[in-house]
């Protein structure tokens, strides 16, 4: 796309966007995203009981059986998901496609530090990131192993008697407390990171919209906007095939 | 002179009956304040002393009507005064009022109200009782005061001890008698324990409750914990007093309280103390007949779990804090959530604050430029 704007030179000035994400995984967001607001919702209330909020949602036995109802259902969808998720990746990497952007480098390592010098005002450069930066990194392996904990725990705490028939019984407490524990950790993390980095640094809307600006990508993004440019200069090209 | 000697005469007159009172007043006093009662013991087992004394009612009741003068010597009434006509004051003199009980039980159920008159708060507390409700419902057996606190031999209920179970044992044979082989009830008969619950310190005394009930049973966890999780006592006997405060934080234990507190009339099955324990069959853990000795705890899950796999139990962490010995698994995400997650999520936090300072001061300094 950027190519084909590029190739038929409009003299107008033209907000040039880049694609950053394809309908598939921008609905693989609104699901896991959904799925895990219904989860919480319907999750935290039984964790704390004592609240009061709790006590009005949670105000008969018959509600107590609904709202488990609907994080079951909830859990399915998320599970769902994830199992496409992963089967995805299998499926990309046994046709050595996947793209390994996402996967942690040396390089986040170093522009992590790098980072946290230009915090504390030790440098007056931010890094240049590549397609994702290391705080994106960050948000996607937590959830990413957040889920997977949470689906593990949550399925052995709904079904013990089948899971201990080939685990042993001490799975159960110990994923009772992961997964009452986990959810509150992803729960604090997605409010500090995850909203911090995508509503108030700035209105990153680029997972729902699928496309990010000139301007973004220069600025968060240098590296791989110098990579994309240079690449549709050098060849005609589009240079975004992932 | 002869009015003088009048006046004289009329003064030593008065004065001499004034002593006279007043002898009398002195000699009669300390005869009124002995109790008359002493008096009608023995005036009454002057008949009643008579073991062959008795009486048939008209319903073909044999009634007795012997008083031995040894029950009345033990009687906790007897000796501080408190005889016969106290609870008999029907009968005032001889020969008798007829009696007009058709039953023996009848007359019993009759005098047994006169234990109101100095007993009204028990008395009271009795009306309340499942006895009580049984008897309103037509079972005349069901006991009243006499049955449990005997009539003329009225004695300490609790001395010894072990005397309160075989007061229940009367009716309730078979469970007394299981009673008595559990942990509380071996130590209650062998050495007349004073630590172990007897029957009416779970049940109650007089308002006896039916422990069939949601209520009895939403309140069970408490009424152990009265012994379990005092520390002293447990001490005593080498036992752990968290077993309550660790159940609380279960499964089975938050589901308890919450209907406890929430829906205190609404059957749950969630497991109370004796679902798993026994009732009146409470044996230690190391017993072999214990339902919650290693050998027999799955047959114990299952009465609820039926489905439940050998492994199962040891999804119970029972009431132990957890240790890397007996639960390593939850051991190691207790560490895992209580270090590396908190570490991680600070980092987070001072990351995006540092984030936060960085880009006001930004700001600040271009708009100052």
């Amino acid at each position: 796309m950027s190519a084909k704007t590029k190739r038929s030179l409009p003299p107008v000035q033209h907000e040039r966007t880049f694609p950053r994400f394809t309908v598939a995984q921008r609905w693989e967001h609104v699901v896991l995203m959904l799925s895990g607001l219904v989860l919480l919702l319907t999750g935290l209330p039984q964790k704390y009981r004592e609240f009061s909020i709790s006590q009005d949602l949670l105000s008969t036995p018959e509600r107590i059986e609904l709202i488990r109802q609907i994080h079951h259902i909830a859990a399915i969808v998320l599970a769902v998901e994830a199992v496409y998720h992963l089967g995805r990746i299998i499926y990309l990497m046994a046709k050595r496609r996947l793209p390994g952007d996402l996967l942690p480098t040396w390089q986040d390592v170093r522009d992590a530090g790098h980072m946290l010098q230009y915090l504390l005002f030790l440098r007056s450069d931010k890094p240049k990131f590549g397609r994702y930066n290391f705080e994106q990194k960050v948000t996607y392996w937590f959830v990413f192993f957040g889920v997977l904990i949470m689906g593990i725990s949550g399925f052995i705490i709904w079904f013990p008697v089948q899971f201990t028939r080939f685990l042993p019984g001490g799975v159960v407490p110990a994923a009772k407390l992961a997964h009452s524990t986990e959810a509150v950790v992803a729960a604090i993390f997605i409010v500090i990171w995850h909203v911090y980095h995508v509503h108030v640094e700035r209105t990153n809307l680029s997972m729902f919209t699928g496309r990010v600006s000139e301007e973004e990508m220069k600025e968060f993004h240098e590296q791989e906007y110098e990579r994309l440019t240079r690449q549709s200069e050098s060849n005609a090209k589009p240079g975004v095939k992932k | 002179m002869a009015t003088r000697n009048m006046h004289r005469q009329t003064f030593w007159l008065i004065a001499a009956g004034t002593f006279v009172l007043l002898l009398s007043l002195l000699l009669v006093s300390p005869a009124g304040a002995e109790p008359p009662a002493q008096e009608t013991e023995k005036y009454c087992l002057s008949c009643h002393g008579n073991p062959d004394l008795s009486l048939t009612l008209p319903n073909g009741d044999e009634l007795s009507l012997y008083i031995s003068q040894d029950d009345l010597d033990h009687s906790v009434h007897s000796s501080v005064g408190i005889e016969c006509e106290a609870c008999h004051n029907d009968i005032t003199e001889y020969p008798h009022p007829e009696l007009e009980y058709q039953s023996a039980r009848e007359l019993s159920r009759a005098y047994y109200q006169t234990c109101e008159k100095c007993h009204s708060a028990n008395y009271e507390k009795a009306l309340d009782s499942m006895h009580a409700q049984a008897a309103e419902a037509g079972n005349l057996d069901a006991p009243i005061c006499t049955d449990c606190h005997g009539a003329h031999d009225v004695r300490p209920p609790d001395e010894p001890r072990s005397l309160i179970s075989e007061t229940c044992r009367q009716c309730h044979t078979e469970i007394v008698d299981t009673y008595r082989q559990s942990v509380h009830g071996a130590a209650l008969m062998e050495e007349e324990n004073s630590d172990v619950p007897v029957c009416t310190d779970c049940h109650g005394v007089h308002n006896i409750q039916d422990p069939r009930t949601v209520q009895f049973r939403v309140a069970e966890p408490e009424l152990c914990a009265g012994c379990h999780a005092d520390e002293d006592l447990m001490g005593k006997y080498g036992l752990s007093a968290d077993v309550y405060s660790i159940y609380k934080r279960s499964w089975h234990g938050v589901d308890v309280s919450v209907y406890k507190a929430k829906w205190p009339t609404i059957w749950h099955e969630s497991a109370v103390c004796s679902d798993c324990h026994g009732i009146h069959d409470i044996r230690s853990t190391d017993d072999l007949q214990s339902k919650v000795n290693p050998d027999n705890l799955l047959a114990t899950c299952q009465q609820c779990h039926p489905t439940a796999s050998p492994n199962w139990t040891d999804a119970w962490t029972g009431h132990n804090e957890i240790s890397l010995e007996r639960t390593p698994a939850l051991f190691y995400v207790e560490r895992f959530y209580t270090s590396f997650t908190p570490f991680v999520l600070w980092i987070c936090v001072i990351y995006v604050a540092l984030q936060i300072i960085r880009g006001i001061v930004d700001r600040v300094r271009r708009s100052l430029s």
